[in-house]
C-alpha cells in the first residue's frame, strides 16, 4: 500500500476529504483490507465523539420523520453476498490455482473451493481460517465412509467441511458435496482433496448439504444415496 | 479490554438493542423504526446541531439521517461494524454535506469565530453522561494539534486541506496529526466501552 495515501485514512474517516480524493481513496480502498479494517475502527472512535454531543431533539421532529418514513419506500438488500465475500477474503491475497464452482440454487447460491497451490498436501486455507473463527460452530458425523467434520462461521458467512476422515475411494468414485433446497439437489462440487476438505458461502436457510459417492468427475445429479446430510443451521 | 467486571453494561440502551431494531426496520418494521428513533435521535439531531449549529437546518439533517437509515437498513452489513456506528456515519455525512452546501459567506464568518458547543438542551441519561465523560477524557490525551486537526475537520466540516490553511501547517502534517489524533481516541475509547 501507499503509505502517503494510507495516512489519508484518518481524513477519510471523518470526511474532511475533497470529493476527488475521496473517491481516489475509496478506490484505494478496495484493495487494502488493512485501510478498511483502519477506517472502520476510527469511525467507531468519531461515532462516540459525535454521539457524545448528545441534544434531545425537538419533539415536533419525530412525527414529521415518521410520517415521511411512511411514504418512503425501502431498497431491497443487496442479493450478491457471495461476490462481495468473495471480493472481501480474496483481494487481499494472490490465491494461485484456486478453482472455484459457483452454482446458483433455490434462494441462494453455493460455492465449493478448491484450494489448490496454496496448501501443497494439507488442510485447505479458507478451511482452517472457518474452523479457526471465533465464532465457529463445528460438529463431527460418523458415516459409512469415515468422519465427516463441519464448521460454520456466521460473522465469515461461510461454512467449511474437513474430509481428512473420509476413506479414499477407488480411482473411478469421487466424493460430491450438494447443496439441497425444496428438495432439489445442485451440486456444490466435487472434493478433489479429501485431506484439503472444502468451504462454501453458508447457504441460505432452508438449504441442507449432503455428501453422495459419483462417478470420477461428479455427476449433474446425484446417483446415489447421499450418506451424510447437514443442516448448516444446526450445526 | 479497559477493567474488565467494572464496567456495568447497561440494560436497554445498549448497541446490542440499536443492532437488532435495524435488523426489524429492514424488513420493514415501522415500530422498530420508531424505537431506532428514540434510541438515536439525541446523538443524530446533537451532532446535526453541532456541526451544522442552525436549529432548523440540524432538525432537515436529523430527519435526512434517519430516512436514509430507513430507506438502506436492508443494506446495513453487521458484519462490518455496528449498526449504531454505521446511523452516526451517516450523520456526519450528512451534516458536513450540509455545511459545505451551504454559502460560503456563512462558514467565513464561522471560519473565525470561536468555537460555540450549545449545550442548551442535553440529552439527559446516566449512559449519556458517561459516554461524554469518556470521550472528554479521551481527547484529553491528544496533542494540542492533533486534538485542532480533529475537531476542525469533525465538528465544522472543513477538509483537511482547509484544516492545513486555517492552522497555517503543511498539508502532510495535518493529514498525519488527523490520523494520529483519531488513533490515539480508538485507542483510549477501547478503554471505555
Amino acid at each position: 500500500m501507499s503509505t502517503d495515501l494510507h495516512t489519508l485514512s484518518g481524513a477519510y474517516a471523518i470526511d474532511a476529504l475533497s470529493e476527488e480524493e475521496a473517491r481516489e481513496f475509496d478506490r484505494h480502498l478496495q484493495e487494502c483490507p488493512a485501510c478498511r479494517e483502519e477506517v472502520r475502527e476510527l469511525r467507531v472512535a468519531a461515532a462516540r465523539m459525535g454521539a457524545a454531543e448528545a441534544l434531545t431533539a425537538p419533539p415536533a421532529l419525530k412525527a414529521r420523520v415518521l410520517a415521511a418514513a411512511d411514504q418512503l419506500p425501502q431498497l431491497p438488500p443487496k442479493v450478491s453476498p457471495l461476490e462481495t465475500v468473495r471480493k472481501r477474503r480474496w483481494s487481499a491475497r494472490l490465491v494461485a490455482a484456486a478453482a472455484v464452482v459457483v452454482l446458483a440454487l433455490g434462494g441462494g447460491v453455493a460455492v465449493l473451493e478448491s484450494q489448490r497451490g496454496e496448501n501443497q498436501g494439507g488442510v485447505a486455507a479458507t478451511v482452517t481460517q472457518v474452523f479457526q473463527a471465533g465464532d465457529a460452530h463445528t460438529k463431527t458425523v460418523q458415516t459409512d465412509h469415515g468422519s465427516v467434520t463441519v464448521a460454520t462461521s456466521p460473522s465469515m458467512g461461510r461454512m467449511a467441511v474437513r474430509t481428512d476422515g473420509l476413506r479414499a475411494l477407488g480411482g473411478r468414485h469421487v466424493y460430491q458435496l450438494w447443496a439441497i433446497h425444496g428438495g432439489t439437489p445442485t451440486s456444490a462440487g466435487v472434493v478433489k482433496d479429501l485431506k484439503a476438505g472444502a468451504a462454501m458461502a453458508m447457504p441460505s436457510r432452508g438449504t441442507t448439504v449432503a455428501i453422495t459417492v459419483e462417478p470420477e468427475g461428479g455427476s449433474e445429479q446425484p446417483t446415489t444415496a447421499p450418506f451424510v446430510t447437514v443442516d448448516p443451521r444446526s450445526v | 479490554m479497559g477493567e474488565p467486571g467494572l464496567r456495568l453494561v447497561p440494560a436497554g440502551g445498549g448497541s446490542a438493542d440499536v443492532d437488532v431494531l435495524v435488523g426489524r426496520v429492514a424488513r420493514g418494521d415501522a415500530s422498530a423504526f420508531e424505537a431506532l428513533y428514540d434510541e438515536l435521535s439525541s446523538a443524530v439531531f446533537g451532532l446535526a446541531r453541532r456541526v451544522v449549529r442552525d436549529p432548523a437546518r440540524a432538525e432537515d439533517v436529523t430527519q435526512e439521517v434517519f430516512l436514509e437509515v430507513w430507506r438502506k437498513a436492508a443494506r446495513f452489513d453487521s458484519a462490518l461494524g455496528k449498526a449504531k456506528t454505521w446511523v452516526m456515519t451517516i450523520a456526519h455525512r450528512r451534516a458536513v454535506d450540509a455545511v459545505r452546501r451551504s454559502e460560503s459567506q456563512k462558514r467565513q464568518d464561522e471560519r473565525t469565530a470561536p468555537e460555540q458547543v450549545s449545550h442548551d438542551e442535553p440529552a439527559d441519561s446516566v449512559i449519556a453522561a458517561e459516554e461524554q465523560g469518556a470521550v472528554r477524557e479521551c481527547l484529553e490525551t491528544l496533542t494540542d494539534l492533533q486534538l485542532e486537526s480533529v475537531r476542525l475537520a469533525y465538528f465544522n466540516g472543513y477538509t483537511y486541506n482547509e484544516v492545513a490553511t486555517l492552522l497555517e501547517k503543511p498539508l502532510p502534517t495535518i493529514k498525519t496529526r488527523m490520523r494520529d489524533g483519531l488513533i490515539r481516541l480508538r485507542d483510549c475509547l477501547e478503554g471505555h466501552r
